[in-house]
């Protein structure tokens, strides 16, 4: 007997809902980099033996595979490695309002840290225009420290 | 096998909590290995990662454990089952020719970041089961315990019997973090009623772990080594979804266990000893029967390392099987050796009631 969709096929919602993750994170690359934040500055954390400058810094280097703790000044000013601009949320809504995200490699650092640029007309971003840490008046410690980016 | 194919080196953690990310624990447990054996993440061929998304809590779960067991640029792939199925793979992949070597590690955070069994939940029939909410691999396990002792004429008595032997092996190995030196079956018989007549001391211990096996051909493993364990034959079924069968006859462990004695040329009587993945203390019996060794395992010593009860993270518990039969059969295995152990089984085992089962038999000798 052949399948009939319309009279054997049903509908049932069911959700997906695993548990709550206690995650564990390094302590060490995350504190190094709350710690600078607060004072306004980009800490990473070197490879002695390749010199590549993570932010935030591993307790390894991930290529060398050698335990790492330099602790390195960046500056918090840096260049746009790429960006795209936000024109619709990731279900396709349209946004009324458009923002660039960007990934930016602070001077001195060699991984790429995630933010939005201001100041600036979106299409009007360039892929490697310098653009500068916009920090908050009063800072805490945290990645929310800085608030935007915007071009120097 | 069209080659010889051997497993020359193992290293293993085990805690209730590790007490750091996954990162940082395979970046432990997989440098250690490399110091002892004295090579480096060059003399890799191939890296085989067994992990699981639920238990990761994120999807691709390998993309945090390449770099942390040295395999940045390398020839990597994954397997989202138990252990025992990553080994198996990375032996396909030796004895295609392509590689000498093979880095297998497992590993999941069941003890200190999730809980197993609601990670268990899902896996459920999503139309049915986890719709009426009944069910979870506790009380899957405990009617499957009370089918086994009502089919054997058996009272809870001998679960507490089989939980405390294993807890005092696992006592007196230390790769296992949850062993109780001398534990009785008064003492199990006196732990929590979880689901009756399954107590906290019948199940499996929540475990942050990891295991790394390397394995390697014949000429690579004579280099590497002057004691190889050499993996002899594999075997691997799957039966339906738990309420289609009966749980307690588990037919793919026995289809496995002949098939990995067929290739390896054995009788499954010969074993010196098996180790099992027995998540529940009623999982040992079943699965000796399934292998058709006595309840006792006659000649065969049944899971002295203490088996799951000892350590179980999720997919890192089949290396640990295999990891301990290596440690039998290189005289290794300290306290808890074997005399003269020749032969040995390495079981691990998915899904609810033990849908699908895998086996692993090694040997001390070359064959
Ligand atoms: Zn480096």
């Amino acid at each position: 007997m052949a399948y009939n969709k319309d009279l054997e096929t049903r509908e049932v919602q069911a959700t997906w809902d695993v548990t709550t993750y206690q995650y564990k994170l390094d302590g060490r690359g995350a504190k190094v980099l709350a710690d600078g934040m607060k004072e306004k500055t980009i800490r990473g954390i070197k490879c002695p033996q390749c010199g590549r400058v993570y932010v935030p810094g591993p307790t390894y280097c991930r290529v060398c595979y050698i335990d790492i703790d330099d602790v390195v000044d960046c500056s918090d000013e840096g260049v746009v490695m790429s960006y795209c601009i936000e024109m619709a949320d990731v279900r396709g809504n349209p946004m009324d309002e458009h923002r660039v995200s960007a990934m930016i490699k602070f001077d001195g650092a060699d991984t790429w840290f995630i933010g939005t640029v201001h100041g600036i007309d979106p299409m009007d971003v360039k892929i490697g225009m310098k653009v500068k840490a916009i920090w908050k008046d009063v800072t805490e410690g945290n990645l929310g420290d800085i608030q935007r980016f915007e071009p120097v | 096998m069209q080659r010889k194919v051997a497993v020359v080196a193992q290293k293993q953690i085990n805690s209730a909590d590790v007490g750091m990310p996954r990162e940082r624990m395979l970046y432990e447990l997989v440098k250690s290995l490399y110091e002892e054996v004295g090579i480096s993440r060059d003399d890799i061929d191939t890296f085989v990662l067994c992990s699981n998304d639920f238990n990761a809590g994120h999807t691709i779960s390998n993309v945090f454990e390449d770099c942390p067991v040295g395999a940045y640029m390398k020839d990597e792939t994954k397997v989202e089952a138990d252990g025992v199925w990553a080994a198996t793979y990375a032996l396909a992949r030796i004895l295609s020719g392509l590689y000498e070597t093979a880095l297998v590690v497992g590993n999941s955070q069941g003890g200190s970041v999730m809980r197993p069994y609601l990670m268990m939940d899902y896996q459920l029939a999503p139309v049915y089961d986890r719709q009426l909410g009944l069910l979870n691999e506790l009380s899957a396990a405990g009617l499957q315990a009370h089918a086994f002792l009502a089919k054997k004429g058996l009272t809870p008595d001998t679960l507490d019997e089989i939980a405390a032997r294993n807890l005092a092996d696992a006592a007196k190995n230390p790769d296992a973090f949850n062993g109780k030196a001398g534990a009785s079956a008064a003492d199990v018989a006196a732990t929590d009623m979880l689901y009756e007549p399954l107590r906290k001391g019948h199940c499996y211990p929540f475990t942050d772990g990891a295991c790394a096996l390397l394995i390697a051909s014949e000429e690579k493993a004579k280099k590497l080594t002057d004691r190889p364990a050499w993996i002899r034959g594999v075997g691997d079924s799957i039966d339906t979804y738990y309420p289609e069968r009966d749980v307690v006859d588990v037919k793919s462990v026995k289809l496995a266990g002949e098939r990995a004695a067929a290739m390896a040329g054995i009788g499954l009587k010969d074993l010196d000893l098996v180790e099992l993945s027995a998540k529940f203390a009623h999982q040992e019996p079943i699965l000796l029967e399934g292998l058709g060794l006595p309840a006792d395992g006659g000649a065969a010593s049944v899971s002295p390392s203490g088996g799951a009860f000892g350590a179980y993270a999720f997919n890192a518990a089949g290396l640990v099987r295999i990891a301990e039969c290596f440690k039998q059969l290189t005289g290794s295995a300290g306290d808890t050796q074997v005399e003269g152990a020749g032969y040995a089984l390495a079981h691990g085992q998915d899904g609810l009631c033990m849908q699908h089962n895998a086996v692993m038999i090694m040997s001390s000798e070359e064959g």
